[in-house]
């Protein structure tokens, strides 16, 4: 529904300037998602495969190694 | 028109003129300040008033030649010796060190690059130079960005009220999360080259690069990228741009070296510090218009909540320093006769993490988000391959990731994992309560170790917080129930005065565990008058 037909439906400024607040939260919380990806992708594909697949020998200097390109 | 009617006194600096102006302030010949007289002042009868910024007035206690002339023109429009404060000595803006300080765009105290000869800024000449040439053996490529692009192309020189070198690049990729994941592959690389980091957002982060002196210079990187017809690059721009305005990159002299700009250099400075981008403002500040800050923001931000203040605590040497083990780690002591491990979230100085290595002589991991907090016992450990400090972000999870392998390794169970004023230093925006609840179920799964969390809950008139640096009082609730959303099993709740002083602030010990049957959450043995821990 447009927003012209919102306002002749009789919903005021205020309940469309709250309508639009939410949807800029919805879309932060969207967008938030992105940071998350990336950090579970990295934990998983330059930590937790090499952790399992990897000698484990190496998995303390692997793991300290991972830390300290954080 | 002039400026006229100068006059300087502890309040600030005085001056009329009908049009803006840019001032530079110099204390005996040397720039520290600059300010835009209009944008920056108070009107008052008489002209404005532009009062001296906090980061300034620690030193205002002396005398100093002081002067001002419009930036870019030398003629001085007011030269007076100036006494300001009561000491008798000259003024001088400097670290402890004696390296001369200035203010930069947002007043943050910085060593600028006045100064500083050839020798000083030749390792971070040669630091732009290994970082542009690792970024393109990672297929990358790196160019000038910011300031120092401005300050190559302007006159071949690094700023002299700048403090930094950016650097830049435009990715392959579109999406956020792609951005990011090279982000940190490119800083990985760098680390494995020896250079030490800070990461900022997703898409950016920081080199530290130690000047000949042993000062440390900042190198920033900034990600970038081509979405829907938009150039965007951390963390001021977003705006209608073309891949070609940007490649295949040209060449400008910095400091005598050639290194990469932009193509079109015109174009990307005027993204950057608008259309008058020639015409130089040492007080500019980006003006970011808040839908680019929104994107860049929500892709990006927020693993950096509250990160200057304790940046700022860091840097005071006397903060937190001396006195022995907190309250708190006897009390954890008393009810863990026999860990297997200890871990310290928030750490600070150290001294809890050193004192339950003494008492119980296992196995310890401090974690901090600044490496200066901890640095002087990690140096009395570092003979004892059973300790150590690693640098910590709560905000960030693969920081989480990296403690919970290691604790896999070599921390046993049970292992005692404490947080004391960790989610009281850190503002709510940043969630610290969920983090840190995320974090104790990682380290504490299947019964394997137990929370102990003391926080601020009651901010009263003794000073307490104020000595501690806390930024907010936390309702016992708001940590219970973070706990228990992350399958915690609450043993324990007591709120402890922190002295017996009518006004006394209150904080509150919460222990928490995992329990293997999975069962648990929500359940409660403990109580507000004390209970098993």
């Amino acid at each position: 529904m447009s927003i012209k037909d919102r306002l002749s439906r009789g919903e005021s400024r205020g309940d469309l300037e709250r309508r639009v607040a939410e949807l800029e939260a919805e879309v932060q919380e969207c967008r938030n998602v992105n940071l998350r990806v990336a950090e579970l992708t990295d934990l998983v594909t330059q930590l937790l495969v090499p952790l399992a697949s990897g000698d484990q020998e190496k998995v303390r200097e692997l793991v300290e190694g991972y830390h300290a390109g954080l | 028109m002039p400026v006229t009617d100068v006059r300087v006194d502890d309040e600030g600096i005085h001056a009329r003129s009908a049009r803006e102006v840019i001032l530079d302030v110099c204390f005996d010949g040397r720039r520290i300040w600059s300010f835009w007289l209009h944008r920056d002042g108070e009107a008052r009868e008489d002209g404005h008033l532009v009062a001296w910024p906090d980061s300034l007035r620690a030193f205002l206690d002396g005398s100093t030649r002081l002067s001002l002339n419009e930036h870019g023109d030398p003629t001085l429009v007011y030269d007076e010796e100036v006494r300001l404060g009561t000491a008798a000595g000259r003024i001088a803006v400097a670290d402890r060190h004696g390296n001369p300080l200035a203010l930069d765009k947002d007043n943050r105290r910085v060593k600028t690059f006045a100064g500083r000869s050839a020798e000083h800024v030749a390792p971070l000449m040669e630091a732009i130079d290994e970082v542009i040439t690792g970024l393109g053996k990672v297929g990358i490529e790196g160019f000038l960005a910011y300031g120092t692009l401005l300050g190559a192309v302007r006159g071949g020189r690094l700023i002299g009220h700048d403090s930094d070198a950016d650097l830049g690049y435009v990715s392959g990729h579109t999406e956020p999360a792609d951005v990011m994941l090279e982000s940190f592959r490119i800083q990985r690389d760098l680390a494995t080259l020896g250079y030490r980091t800070t990461r900022y957002s997703g898409a950016a982060f920081k080199i530290l690069v130690p000047e000949s002196d042993g000062s440390l210079r900042g190198l920033d990187v900034f990600g970038g990228f081509m979405r829907e017809g938009q150039l965007h690059l951390m963390g001021e721009i977003r705006a209608p741009f073309q891949r070609d305005w940007i490649f295949p990159l040209g060449t400008a002299t910095l400091e005598g070296r050639a290194f990469p700009v932009p193509a079109d250099v015109d174009r990307f400075l005027s993204v950057t510090y608008g259309p008058s981008w020639r015409v130089p403002d040492p007080a500019y500040k980006f003006e970011t218009p808040r839908s680019t800050t929104r994107r860049l923001s929500g892709w990006f931000r927020g693993i950096r909540t509250s990160r200057k203040d304790w940046d700022r605590a860091y840097a005071t040497g006397s903060f937190d320093r001396g006195g022995g083990p907190s309250d708190f780690v006897r009390w954890i002591a008393g009810q863990e006769p026999d860990p297997g491990s200890f871990v310290d979230v928030g750490c600070g100085r150290g001294r809890d993490l050193a004192a339950m290595v003494q008492w119980r002589g296992v196995p310890a991991l401090g974690l901090d988000i600044h490496e200066r907090s901890f640095r002087r016992q990690a140096a009395q450990h570092a003979e004892n391959a059973a300790v150590r400090f690693w640098t910590f972000n709560l905000l960030e999870r693969r920081h989480h990731g990296a403690v919970a392998a290691y604790t896999g390794l070599a921390l046993p169970a049970r292992r005692v994992v404490a947080a004391r004023h960790l989610v009281d230093s850190i503002a709510a925006d940043g969630e610290p309560t969920a983090r840190l609840a995320e974090l104790g179920a990682a380290l504490g799964q299947g019964g394997s170790g137990r929370l102990y969390a003391e926080f601020l809950t009651g901010w009263g008139h003794d000073g307490y917080p104020e000595r501690l640096r806390l930024l907010r009082a936390v309702p016992a609730e708001e940590v219970e129930g973070a706990l228990r959303a992350a399958g915690a099993r609450i043993r324990h709740r007591e709120l402890v005065p922190v002295s017996a002083e009518p006004g006394a602030s209150v904080t509150c010990r919460i222990v928490a565990d995992w329990p293997s049957d999975g069962l648990s959450a929500g359940s409660s043995t403990g109580s507000s008058t004390g209970g098993e821990a």
